[in-house]
């Protein structure tokens, strides 16, 4: 009956009619295609949870921190097993005569490997949670990286069968949203659905770039927001916000509530999914994602008297040796850009901040208020974001930060490099000019397997693993430890240097170790096996970000960010101001570049 | 990448340095308005204002929402305890703050006007009136868009909160108003467009950018602790706009009504809790008195106000001023009567 009523209607080819049932089923469609990645986070052992979405087929899934719950304070490290015994038959016969003792320092390096390859670092360990999808299952998923400072947790899922992959989605731009446009929360409210399907509400996006104070025991800031008027109550946090095509663009994370308790009143937050790209690196790596902060507080008031009085952001408090204090910043001076965006209000400063993990290099223009209450001309400043202290437990520095095991660090890696796109073609080489603050270029041309390196009048060239030269004032000469190794190194981890062709290849051992934010915009930091701390920088997209490696020329640690018409060199964590990279091309090869003179 | 430069250039973390594209945490730029939602939000957000008042009292807000009414600065909005003489500022679209100055409330709808000075504006104002009466008409079902600001989540230019849903229907008040806290007693538009404080005299608008109502406060049910959203119809503070806006004095004019009169004195002793309306004496040539009310006659309705108690009664007369005609109903014995009275003026000592 039905059926006959809806032919009637569109006999009638009420044009309206045709285009509200045409929106209605592209809606259903994206609703149908995005429950399958949406699925239900509960604890072990407890009652309640929250929700949460598969966004890579890998099985990583999103949710909120306050979802994952407290560190277990009861976790044990396992112990590692013994080496299984084809394993260490294996090594006696390839040992037949080692001397005593090697045998079990070959057990103890073996079961160290183990360790790494099998259990996280760090102190703090999060039990695994119940994931129920809308196929039925239950799967066991285990708590990679954690960000208090925006709420968010990665999670990744146990597959029942080798090589599982799940349904997931893609995020979407968060900053293209305008209010008034048609939003989806899904999740699952007071865990309604017993088989894991989620529940759908709709609505629109209510505000943008909202900034919510640090909110319960953890005091959680929400900074950069989404607000929406779509129903999000207790259960669908972590659970995600679609827009109308159906990508990703928050994580449902809290709601205000008038004076009717812990309902809806059509006023949610969700975490923007443009802030979650800048710490999606270092949770997918397990690590505790650190927000930045420019350790001082500033407010939008009236200062100064009479012709000078003004309205601004005014800086109000500051500790002495804060970053923006050794940088020059002043109580009374007046916030004028941050990171060349026009500072409005405090709100917007504490968001455009607030979005960016520590370590980040931002910039800042001011006015210095000057002992006769007027202020002077404007100043430019650049910082390193310190930490933000999110009121949660540290988990260690260094090698004993929290990291995620070695497996998951590699799955990650794999992960990633599955979604770039392959560009160019094998056979290509590239070429990239930079040049230092004194106005000496270096020249870098690579066509993969071989680099010419001519910095200078310095001409380095690496045809293979064994051969190469260098020639020096017209003279060709053997390659110094030191330069051949500068060579290795760079060839090997120097993303700008690489033809695009085989880039998957290059990644098969690499291991995500965390995210770095190259001039404003998120990128992976992956490492890839061998000596000199080599680290290829890129983003989601696959494009080259930069890298870091041990120069061993240098004798230092060297960081190369790379922005589109911009280079900063960052060495042993001190800026080295006034580089800039000039070209970046790709072309034929020509033998004569690697040809010895 | 070079030997020598290891001593070319001095290392600092932090420097004062010339300008670098350091990218911008997100952009301010946005993309044009598709769907009429988006357009109404976009075509009505400068035409809202938000409202700070002195610091308020425990439980009541100290920010509303105001719309501009006039180019000359006038603003609407619902009358509240923290609009105070010389502590109430706007804060218009482009974040300016202005100075507001009060103009009479108008009791009837809690709603009263504020003006800025439009000199002290930067560029036009955008004012959402007058709107046609006929462009005031509204329907059960129809679309619509609330703005306000809810919780002040919004400060200076930022934008305040949207939100989307239809007309589910309208409600006389002067039916529940022992139910729900209002004074206003005339139709009220109720929508599932969420409300919440902070959004109260914000507009609703319809999704051809139509004003047709002003956010009043959630209706609050005491009997059932459950809440709606509602609106107070622009067409019903048309003439209130005309004559404080436009300075045209209409006969309805409402502000300053003089109290109404029965000539009613009820049975009230102390010692009794809500004691119903009973006569106790009429007083002799009153509008009671030319009614035949007699001692002992038990009013039970005005108009469409039903009375338990003495309360009751001078809260429903309340609503009224003198000059305007009532139907009393009263009960006599067993029997009910009802007839028309035409409310006095209390006459003088």
């Amino acid at each position: 009956m039905m059926l006959a009523c809806a032919a009637v209607l569109c006999g009638m080819q009420d044009p309206h009619l045709a285009a509200v049932l045409a929106s209605e089923s592209r809606r259903t469609a994206t609703v149908e295609r995005c429950s399958a990645a949406v699925c239900s986070v509960m604890s072990m052992d407890s009652p309640g949870g929250g929700s949460g979405v598969v966004f890579d087929p890998a099985g990583f899934v999103l949710t909120n921190f306050h979802v994952v719950g407290q560190p277990d304070k009861d976790y044990k490290r396992p112990e590692p097993p013994q080496p299984p015994e084809a394993v260490l038959a294996a090594w006696r016969t390839a040992h037949a005569n080692a001397p005593a003792g090697a045998e079990e320092q070959f057990q103890k390096e073996w079961q160290e490997a183990w360790v790494e390859d099998h259990l996280p670092r760090g102190a703090a360990h999060y039990k695994n949670k119940k994931v129920g999808l809308p196929d039925g299952q239950l799967y066991e998923g285990e708590v990679l990286g954690i960000d208090p400072g925006s709420d968010l947790a990665v999670l990744r899922l146990l597959p029942k069968t080798p090589g599982q992959t799940w349904p997931a989605i893609q995020f979407g731009d968060s900053d293209q949203l305008l209010v008034g446009e048609t939003v989806f929360a899904m999740g699952n409210p007071f865990l309604l659905a017993t088989d894991f399907t989620p529940t759908v509400t709709f609505g629109i996006v209510s505000g943008t770039h909202r900034y919510q104070e640090g909110q319960g025991q953890r005091m959680l800031v929400y900074p950069d927001c989404i607000q929406v008027d779509a129903a999000v109550n207790p259960g669908n946090s972590g659970g995600p916000l679609f827009n109308e095509a159906g990508e990703i663009v928050g994580i449902n994370g809290r709601i205000s509530i008038g004076d009717r308790g812990r309902v809806n009143v059509g006023v949610g937050f969700a975490i923007s999914s443009n802030q979650i790209k800048n710490f999606l690196g270092d949770l997918l790596a397990g690590r505790h994602a650190e927000h930045g902060t420019l350790d001082m507080s500033a407010w939008f008031m009236n200062s100064g008297a009479g012709a000078a009085r003004r309205r601004g952001v005014f800086v109000q408090q500051l500790f002495r040796d804060s970053i923006v204090a050794t940088a020059g910043v002043g109580l009374g001076d007046e916030i004028l850009t941050f990171n060349g965006t026009e500072v409005r209000s405090a709100n917007q400063l504490a968001t455009l901040v607030g979005v960016m993990p520590a370590g980040t290099f931002v910039s800042l223009s001011f006015r210095p208020k000057l002992d006769n209450e007027t202020w002077g001309d404007e100043r430019l400043v650049h910082v390193e974001l310190t930490k933000l202290d999110t009121g949660s437990s540290r988990d260690g520095v260094g090698a004993e930060a929290r990291l995620a095991s070695r497996n998951n660090r590699r799955l990650a890696a794999q992960a990633i490099v599955q979604r770039w796109s392959v560009l160019g073609a094998p056979g290509m080489a590239s070429e990239w000019v930079v040049t230092d603050p004194s106005g000496v270029a270096t020249r870098a041309i690579c066509d993969g397997k071989r680099l010419r390196l001519e910095i200078g009048p310095l001409v380095l060239v690496r045809q293979s693993k064994d051969d190469g030269f260098a020639v020096e004032n017209g003279a060709a000469r053997e390659l110094s430890v030191e330069e051949r190794a500068r060579l290795e190194r760079e060839l090997l981890c120097n993303p700008l240097l690489w033809p695009r062709g085989n880039w998957r290849d290059r990644f098969a051992n690499a291991e995500l170790l965390g995210g770095v934010n190259v001039y404003g915009a998120p990128a992976y930091r992956l490492a890839l096996p061998g000596d000199g701390e080599c680290e290829a920088w890129v983003r989601a997209d696959g494009t080259p970000a930069g890298c870091t490696f041990r120069d061993p020329l240098r004798r230092a640690k060297v960081e190369w960010f790379v922005g589109e018409k911009s280079l900063r060199l960052v060495v042993d964590d001190k800026v080295e101001m006034g580089w800039s990279a000039a070209a970046l091309r790709q072309g034929l090869v020509d033998e004569a570049w690697f040809r010895r003179p | 990448m070079h030997k020598h430069l290891l001593f070319a250039f001095s290392f600092a973390s932090v420097l004062t340095a010339q300008s670098q594209d350091f990218g911008k945490a997100y952009s301010f730029e946005e993309r044009k308005p598709r769907t009429r939602v988006e357009q109404v939000i976009d075509q009505r957000l400068p035409s809202i204002v938000k409202v700070h008042g002195a610091s308020g009292l425990a439980t009541i807000s100290a920010y509303a929402t105001g719309i501009i009414v006039s180019k000359q600065g006038h603003i609407l909005t619902l009358d509240q305890v923290m609009i105070q003489k010389d502590r109430t500022r706007v804060v218009l679209y482009d974040g300016s703050v202005h100075q507001a100055q009060l103009l009479p409330e108008e009791p009837r709808f809690g709603v009263r006007l504020l003006k800025i000075d439009p000199a002290l504006v930067n560029g036009e104002l955008q004012p959402v009136w007058p709107p046609a009466e006929a462009e005031a008409k509204f329907r059960t079902g129809q679309f619509v868009v609330s703005l306000g600001n809810s919780f002040r989540l919004a400060e200076f230019s930022e934008k305040v909160s949207a939100t989307f849903g239809v007309v589910v229907g309208r409600a006389n008040t002067a039916l529940r108003y022992r139910m729900a806290d209002v004074k206003y007693d005339g139709d009220l538009i109720l929508t599932d467009a969420c409300n919440n404080p902070g959004q109260f005299g914000g507009g609703l608008f319809t999704l051809d950018g139509r004003w047709i109502g002003l956010n009043m406060k959630l209706l609050d049910s005491k009997e059932t602790n459950t809440m709606v959203s509602a609106a107070i119809p622009t067409r019903d503070l048309l003439p209130y706009l005309e004559e404080h806006v436009l300075g045209k004095h209409t006969a309805e004019a409402v502000v300053n009504k003089p109290a109404p009169w029965t000539g009613i004195v009820l049975f009230e002793r102390a010692g009794l809790q809500s004691p119903p309306a009973y006569v106790d004496r009429v007083i002799t040539g009153s509008p009671a008195d030319t009614l035949g009310l007699r001692p002992d006659d038990l009013v039970v309705r005005i108009n469409d106000y039903s009375i338990r108690t003495c309360r009751e009664f001078r809260e429903v007369l309340g609503r009224f001023a003198a000059g305007e005609t009532v139907q009393v109903t009263w009960k006599r014995g067993t029997k009910v009567q009802q007839a028309s009275m035409v409310l006095a003026s209390e006459p003088k000592k």
